[in-house]
């Protein structure tokens, strides 16, 4: 009979007591894991939503901020015009390399016309287009062609095998982006060309027609030229471009950053009570148990046992507890997260975007280590405590 | 064998007082001997048996076992020397609950950092057959009277074949009838294999079974007799 297995048979002969520290174990390894994959798939999403743009700077009419912020974070379409002109003077402006107009849409609300309901749409120019057509370069090997569209990771077709109606007019869905947790999943992409052809033809195919104000863009995605730095340039076209708001790609989702961290904030000192809560029950829960038990870890110290077996059999139940209550709370905080991830979007009003097989494999791994840290920690003392104690007073009443 | 030598044991209480266990104790234990220590509730007896087995520190004096002070070991060492040289039987129920009877037998083998397996079941199954328990080896503690119980626990203080066997009052809280089974079961475990025994009772009349006895009073060993 090994310690462990020792550990184990007392863990099965004090079932209550065991349960108390395993269900601490599990509370700890269940919020830490929770929490981590909530926040970290949030800034994940953000960070990708980021780099899918592509843009150093974006910049949108005066006062649309937090509308643009929206309708890419959580995919709540957005309207907003601003006069084409705009872009004409940003692209003269010292730092910018590239500009590129891009159009917000929006099919209609529970029109029979779209087959997707209020559904976001981005539409770019391939002239100067560098954010979505690489992407496209790389995975269909071309641009898109009048009438064609690339969805986010949730758009599927509705008509037929590759089609969906917008506003009366099938477009081809040709490819889905990879998924980035964030309201360009739930996102259209399509060329200047196939959005003013639906506008034009939706005024005799659908239930209320597409407007695209003339001359107008929604928005104007500004790469920097090598050596520049993003912020001066930014300042430079609020100096110079009035009635618009340049955002930094690095700043972009800011308010949205805000609710993270406040939202961080109140979670960790949760997450920090309730560690602390269980690390002094647990220790309670071993100390009391230490002390029923003080007659028990006598006599197996006047059978032969040295003050390091006892101490090591008592932070090996305390593992063996740790470790099936750590997995229990790991299992059920992996399986709420992917179960209801869209349920926790919603509610915390957050993008998520699940964590690759490798990084979960960490993050459980982490939450393993913290439900051994805690209760080994909470254990250590009463196991030294009783470990130390002469055998004849431990066995006396 | 075992030599007490001038040994005081004092317990510290609350409020600065103290109580003197055992005073200026003086003992030797041969190879071979039955030795029964008599004694009234709180004449010493426990805390001298504790002090021969080094579970507990003298205030003074020193104990040793076959020329080895106890207290110049380190913890491993005595242990080890608990392990292989000591076994025990105690006035209380010793059985781990959670363990089997066999579970229970086989525990002692098992406590040192490298313990050998050999010939353990074979020699779980003969201490069992020896205290004619054999049929119980699958049960739990709990399904056992006190007195198969303590013969099991007899049982397990001989699995690492002990050179000495040390017994706290181990008739206690037997019946009549039960406390003669175990003395009965004592005296031949003596006389067959030869082990020393070290027996502390508070009844008189199971000096019969010594050829030692040893009366203690107020912490004062007051006769050590031979026969």
């Amino acid at each position: 009979m090994s310690l462990f297995e020792l550990a184990w048979k007392s863990i099965s002969g004090y079932a209550f007591r065991s349960s108390v520290v395993a269900l601490c174990a599990f509370l700890v390894a269940a919020f830490a894991l929770f929490t981590t994959l909530v926040m970290r798939g949030a800034e994940n999403s953000l960070r990708l939503a980021i780099d899918r743009l592509g843009a150093d700077i974006v910049v949108v009419p005066e006062g649309a901020e937090a509308k643009v912020e929206s309708a890419l974070l959580m995919g709540i379409p957005a309207r907003l015009w601003m006069p084409q002109e705009k872009m004409e003077k940003i692209s003269t402006i010292d730092g910018v390399d590239t500009v590129s107009p891009q159009l917000y849409l929006a099919t209609l609300t529970g029109a029979s016309c779209c087959s997707v309901s209020d559904m976001f749409m981005i539409a770019y120019d391939p002239q100067t287009d560098f954010t979505v057509q690489p992407w496209l370069q790389r995975t269909i090997g071309g641009g898109l062609r009048l009438g064609e569209v690339v969805g986010g990771s949730y758009i599927s077709a509705t008509e037929g095998k590759q089609n969906i109606r917008v506003y009366g007019y099938l477009v081809t869905l040709k490819s889905n982006l990879e998924p980035t947790g964030t309201g360009l999943d739930q996102s259209m992409f399509l060329t200047f060309d196939t959005a003013y052809d639906i506008a034009r033809k939706s005024g005799s195919q659908a239930e209320s027609p597409l407007v695209i104000p003339p001359g107008s863009i929604s928005a104007a995605m500004v790469k920097v030229q090598p050596g520049s730095d993003p912020r001066e340039v930014a300042v430079r076209i609020m100096q110079s471009v009035p009635g618009v708001t340049p955002i930094e790609s690095t700043n972009l989702f800011q308010s949205y950053r805000k609710q993270m961290t406040s939202l961080l904030k109140s979670i960790l000192v949760i997450l920090g009570l309730t560690w602390g809560l269980c690390v002094v029950l647990i220790g309670l829960v071993f100390s009391m148990a230490a002390n029923e038990r003080r007659k028990e870890l006598g006599v197996i110290r006047a059978m032969g046992a040295g003050r390091r077996y006892v101490f090591q059999s008592l932070l090996a139940e305390a593992s063996i507890l740790a470790f099936f209550g750590g997995l229990s709370g790991i299992i059920l905080a992996v399986a709420a997260v992917y179960l209801f991830r869209h349920l926790i979007m919603a509610s915390m009003e957050i993008p998520f975007l699940l964590p690759s097989p490798v990084s979960l494999l960490l993050y459980i791994g982490g939450g393993l280590a913290l439900a051994l840290f805690s209760v080994n920690l909470a254990a250590l003392f009463p196991a030294y405590k009783i470990s130390r104690q002469e055998p004849a007073l431990a066995m006396r009443e | 064998m075992i030599c007490v030598n001038d040994v005081t044991k004092i317990y510290p209480l609350a409020k600065g007082s103290s109580v003197t266990a055992v005073d200026r104790a003086s003992l030797e234990i041969h190879p071979g001997d039955f030795t029964i220590v008599v004694g009234r509730s709180g004449s010493g007896k426990t805390t001298l048996l504790n002090l021969l087995a080094g579970l507990t520190r003298p205030t003074s004096g020193n104990v040793t076992v076959d020329g080895t002070n106890l207290w110049t070991l380190t913890d491993d060492q005595q242990s080890r020397l608990r392990n292989q040289t000591l076994g025990f039987v105690f006035q209380f129920p010793s059985l781990l609950p959670y363990l089997t009877v066999f579970e229970n037998l086989i525990l002692p083998t098992c406590l040192q950092p490298k313990p050998s397996q050999n010939g353990v079941r074979e020699r779980a199954s003969e201490c069992l057959q020896k205290v004619e328990l054999y049929d119980k080896r699958e049960v739990y503690p709990r399904q056992l009277s006190a007195g198969q119980q303590q013969r099991v626990v007899i049982a397990r203080s001989l699995m690492n074949q002990p050179k000495i066997l040390l017994a706290d009052e181990p008739t206690s809280n037997l019946d009549e009838k039960t406390e003669l089974e175990i003395m009965d079961l004592f005296a031949n475990l003596h006389a067959s294999m030869g082990v020393t025994i070290v027996m502390v009772t508070h009844t008189q009349q199971l000096i019969s079974y010594s050829n030692h006895a040893v009366t203690m009073a107020a912490g004062k060993i007051i006769n050590d007799a031979r026969r």
